[in-house]
């Protein structure tokens, strides 16, 4: 029996009856993994640990949890003890982390095996997967398409069906638009909600860790575990999680989701647009309310966030500096040269760019026209927020422009074109809200995502309204042909 | 042409919390290289700093004692640069909300006094330190120190001389010392100071071009170094050049100061709020708190000192200048009668062997309770004031109480009139031609008898008995 | 901006660009500086910066030491160390 594009709730019921041993379940995943190597989608494989730790699982017999025995694969920036975290760069391409980041730990707290760390853009930076020392990751929609990014080997290894789900990281999008690219479903919880603590920072003020799974309700699994107040991060917040489960099957109607006014939809590829469409008719079938609302700073957000995050990672990135750990480059003259020739040899080109682009943003003289500026106009894109959740529950916009594109067809002469994939996904990072990504169909083949954006901390609230829709629709259970990438 | 001298001190303290300032790894200084050290400490991709409260209260309580503004809101910025003993390539610092903002503190310079204006306290965290020079072709990097707390407080350029910065460093030592808000081990680096060092026309009102002189850490440095760094940059000017702005490490050894040059290139720290650190609040009652549990201070002390205890103004102000004096003498209190014989034993023996000694009281072998026992032998005869001299001698070297060394080497004052009396019967016996000397008229004579009988009761008799007795037999 | 600033800030950053590369790292940046000063035309006046999308304020710890010694890891981790420190090429100060 496959257990591949299996549910949570499917395996733990083949766990619970005997169907299949934790190990069988472990190594059948790895075997996945490893028969789709061409995907790409991992950097290394927990293969020896994660099955010593499936057969001590089947001998504890102790499945309590949704998660006990489930495989899961880690996005490779989430530090691991004694298993190599590369952040796809080549500045860490042999560091072995001393501790586990508190998701990480949460997450086999629960009974739930790594099976592997996923290939990503470096250092998160990326919406394409492109960026990755260890190459691109392939859409297992198309061969040769990007996965999206920067959670692209994440995304791929669930869309693919090796594993249930996995864990990413959104800073600007990460998580949302590798969701919508693959087909399945992606959730960036409000800033906070997860700890950050050795989850490798990229922009520490936006960046957020959450789930991808094939269901809305898997994902709601995944955030059970990984949510909740961290005292080794004191930015997660003191605040009750709720049991994501709970409310998810009910009743939508009369809920009031906003539609934003300065997205024009119309310059958007017409089946995109056409995609659109039918999702809000099939939201308003289920008895929710569609209100135009205004957020007259949102389209701030693209120049607000391209200022902020490169501020932020220019810094976060000075300690790869060959001193401590990660790549030194040899025959060196001095400290400076050392520094120089190991960053640079360290660091690919978007990195760099970003590094020095934050470098410039903070330098004497343009703090206060770039940093500071971008600081204030994020209020007011909150304060945008505050005001439009006063009368709606939920906002809805697609969460990408496009679907996937071909390898190195975007960014590669002008940056800037590969930045506007972000252009709705980024405000919620700035405000610090949730939003989730679910799959609505498809545009020549390739899927197209829907995204929801919810109030301060109303993940539930997301989880519900994406839930019902999945229930009442198909989009979720379509499967890529891996035909080509055995 | 006459010139007039400005200075503007950086004095770093660390702070005496237990823990550092963002990590919860032991500040203790002397550990083994990199044990100190945490995930936090190293720089570690992913990891996240967390703010120590014991760090704002102390930095809380020496902004109360200047008088200066506390910020109860506080933020924490990056302050961006590389060197090898920096592990995240910045430092959290505090740019534009220092927790202490103004204040002042009076210094002492042969005996006037001068208001010295602080301008600012920031709390910041330590580097580790580089060893450049005990492995070959390498420096060497100990992230111990890396974290720890200091706080940095700035003075305005006020000033005007060598001998006025170390007499602004004493004031500066006293203060934190008696606040416990840093143990004050210069040796140890936990208080140093950057002197900013600038020379004009005496008269002008514009400031020289300043030079930096980094990390000076004791007094005696601070005074050459700057002294040093006059002369030099008078020359300089007298000559017709100008003196260039840079930084400068004064070099002991050589007497000298000379440019750095790890720091020849303008740097641009790129300050902003460090994002991983939400503002630091300090609520109403913890100020309440910080002030109700406020220390004694110098002034306080000398009076009570004299009130409580009857110590003379001169003694109550040398005990109560140096916290670590003051807590001895306070120590020693309990039991001991005499005060201003402890006062007196305090301000003479023990802080001559301490100045020859070149330490601290705390640094000694002497304990409170054994100086207290000591003090009430001497005051209750059990010992001479000069057998004592030689017991507090011997608890210098091995820190064995007064009695263990009365017992061991029988040094009990011998009070008793009957023994005395034997001794003093067997000198007068032994002594005819003397007796008779004396009986004569040479009344000098009575020295040498005490003398003999001291010498047989090996220093141990009461001098006062041996008077006494000695008087009525050769009177007879 | 020019290639003097693109070097300044490739100091700062501790980065060297290919000498081939550096005149497209330069338009790359051009045009990003570009896309970020669009913001100049949003009024800002008396805004204050949004630093955290958290608006609370930090939790503080007590002045109590966990032991967590993994010197020999840390090390273990480093390109250049001895049983005692980590290495660098020697500073002149």
């Amino acid at each position: 029996m496959s257990i591949q594009f299996k549910s949570i709730t499917e395996l733990n019921e083949l766990l619970d009856n005997k169907a299949i041993s934790v190990l069988e379940l472990t190594q059948e995943s790895i075997q996945l993994a490893k028969k789709y190597s061409e995907l790409n989608c991992f950097v290394t494989l927990n293969e020896e640990n994660s099955s010593n730790r499936a057969s001590a699982i089947d001998r504890d017999q102790k499945n309590t949890s949704l998660l006990s025995g489930i495989p899961l694969a880690q996005k490779d920036l989430f530090c691991t003890e004694g298993l190599r975290t590369t952040c796809s760069s080549k500045i860490l391409s042999n560091f072995i982390p001393p501790y586990t980041a508190t998701v990480v730990e949460k997450l086999e707290d629960a009974g739930s095996i790594t099976i592997g760390k996923t290939n990503m853009d470096e250092f998160a930076m990326g919406s394409s997967n492109e960026t990755s020392f260890f190459g691109s990751v392939h859409n297992p929609w198309k061969k040769g398409f990007v996965p999206g990014g920067s959670s692209g080997g994440s995304a791929a290894a669930v869309a693919a069906g090796i594993v249930p789900a996995a864990t990413g990281t959104d800073t600007g999008g990460s998580i949302r638009q590798p969701a919508a690219h693959c087909g399945i479903t992606g959730l960036k919880p409000t800033y906070g909600r997860i700890s950050r603590w050795g989850m490798i920072a990229f922009a520490s003020s936006l960046d957020q860790a959450g789930p991808l799974a094939r269901s809305a309700e898997d994902c709601a699994i995944l955030l059970n575990s990984m949510s909740g107040y961290d005292s080794k991060d004191t930015t997660s917040l003191n605040s009750d999680v709720p049991n994501f489960l709970e409310n998810i099957n009910q009743s939508i109607k009369g809920k009031k989701i906003g539609i934003i006014k300065e997205f024009d939809l119309s310059d958007l590829d017409t089946e995109v647009q056409k995609r659109f469409d039918e999702s809000k008719k099939a939201y308003e079938n289920l008895g929710a309310e569609f209100i135009e609302v205004s957020l007259p700073n949102i389209s701030a957000s693209v120049p607000t966030y391209y200022s902020i995050a490169p501020a932020e990672c220019s810094s976060n990135l000075s300690r790869y500096d060959g001193v401590r750990f990660g790549h030194r480059a040899e025959n060196t003259d001095d400290l400076n040269d050392l520094y120089i020739k190991s960053r640079s040899e360290g660091f690919g080109d978007e990195v760099k760019r970003r590094i020095l682009i934050g470098t410039y943003a903070l330098s004497a003289g343009y703090y206060d026209a770039y940093y500071k500026k971008a600081q204030q106009v994020r209020r007011l894109i909150k304060n945008d927020f505050d005001q439009v959740f006063k009368s709606i529950d939920l906002l809805m916009t697609p969460t990408s422009p496009y679907t996937a594109f071909k390898f190195e067809s975007k960014g590669t002469q002008n940056p800037v074109e590969l930045y506007l994939e972000d252009l709705f996904t980024i405000s919620s990072n700035l405000a610090g809200l949730p939003a989730i990504s679910i799959p609505h169909g498809q545009v020549n083949s390739l899927p197209v995502g829907l995204q929801l954006i919810g109030n301060f901390l109303r993940e539930d609230e997301l989880l519900n309204a994406a839930h019902v829709f999945q229930q009442n629709s198909d989009f979720h259970h379509a499967k890529p042909n891996l035909e080509n990438f055995k | 042409m006459s010139w007039e001298t400005v200075i503007g001190l950086e004095t770093h303290v660390q702070l005496s919390t237990k823990t550092k300032l963002f990590s919860r790894a032991s500040t203790a200084f002397g550990a083994s290289p990199n044990t100190n050290v945490n995930l936090i400490d190293c720089g570690l991709p992913g990891v996240l700093p967390s703010v120590n409260k014991e760090a704002f209260y102390k930095a809380i309580r020496f902004g109360m004692a200047i008088g200066a503004h506390i910020n109860q809101t506080s933020i924490f910025d990056r302050k961006n640069y590389f060197y090898a003993d920096l592990p995240k390539g910045y430092q959290i610092t505090q740019m534009d909300l220092p927790i202490v903002l103004g204040g002042s503190i009076e210094i002492l310079n042969e005996n006037s006094s001068k208001t010295i204006n602080i301008t600012r306290a920031h709390l910041e965290e330590d580097a580790g330190k580089s060893i450049h020079d005990e492995f070959e072709g390498f420096s060497a990097i100990d992230l111990n120190r890396a974290g720890t707390p200091l706080l940095e407080i700035v003075s305005e350029p006020e000033i005007s001389s060598a001998k006025e910065a170390v007499a602004y460093m004493k004031a500066m030592h006293q203060l934190v010392t008696y606040l416990d808000v840093s143990d004050g081990n210069m040796a140890q680096g936990s208080l140093r100071c950057d002197a900013n060092v600038s020379i004009r026309k005496s008269g002008d009102s514009e400031l020289g071009i300043r030079t930096e002189i980094k990390n000076i850490n004791s007094f005696k440095f601070i005074e050459k170094a700057i002294n040093f760094e006059i002369k030099r940059q008078i020359k300089v000017l007298e000559s017709g050049e100008k003196v260039t702005q840079e930084t400068r490490l004064y070099d002991s050894a050589k007497d000298e100061t000379r440019p750095m040059r790890s720091k020849e290139f303008a740097n641009d720290y790129r300050y902003f709020p460090e994002p991983d650190l939400l503002p630091v609040v300090i609520s109403n009652e913890e100020m309440q708190k910080i002030k109700d549990e406020f220390p004694e201070l110098p002034n306080e002390k000398e009076t009570r000192y004299q009130n409580e205890y009857g110590l003379s103004s001169y003694d109550a102000q040398i005990i109560a200048s140096s916290k670590s004096m003051a807590d001895f003498f306070e120590s020693s209190l309990t039991g001991v009668k005499n005060y201003s014989l402890l006062a007196n034993w305090l301000i003479g023996e023990i802080s001559a062997y301490l100045n020859k000694e070149l330490i601290e009281i705390h640094e000694s072998k002497l304990s409170s309770e054994n100086i207290a026992m000591l003090i009430n032998r001497i005051d209750d005869q059990t010992i001479s004031g000069k057998i004592g001299k030689s017991i507090f001698e011997e608890m210098c070297i091995n820190g064995s109480s007064p009695d263990q060394i009365i017992e061991s080497k029988g040094l009990k004052q011998i009070t008793d009139d009957d023994s005395i009396e034997k001794v003093v019967d067997e000198v007068i016996e032994n002594n005819s031609e003397q007796v008779q000397g004396f009986k004569s008229g040479k009344e000098k004579l009575f020295g040498f008898f005490v003398g003999q009988v001291m010498k047989k009761t090996q220093g141990k008799a009461n001098p006062q008995t041996v008077n006494k007795i000695l008087k009525e037999k050769l009177a007879k | 901006m020019d290639q003097e600033t693109v070097r300044t800030i490739c100091y700062l950053a501790r980065l060297e660009i290919d000498q081939n590369k550096s005149v497209k790292i330069q338009k790359d940046l051009e045009t990003i500086i570009e896309l970020i000063g669009s913001l100049q035309s949003i009024d800002t006046f008396d805004i204050e910066p949004l630093y955290n999308p958290l608006e609370m304020t930090a939790f503080k710890h007590d002045d109590l030491e966990t032991s967590d010694n993994k010197k020999n890891k840390f090390l273990e981790n480093a390109a250049e160390s001895n049983e005692d420190y980590f290495l660098v090429p020697r500073v002149v100060e």
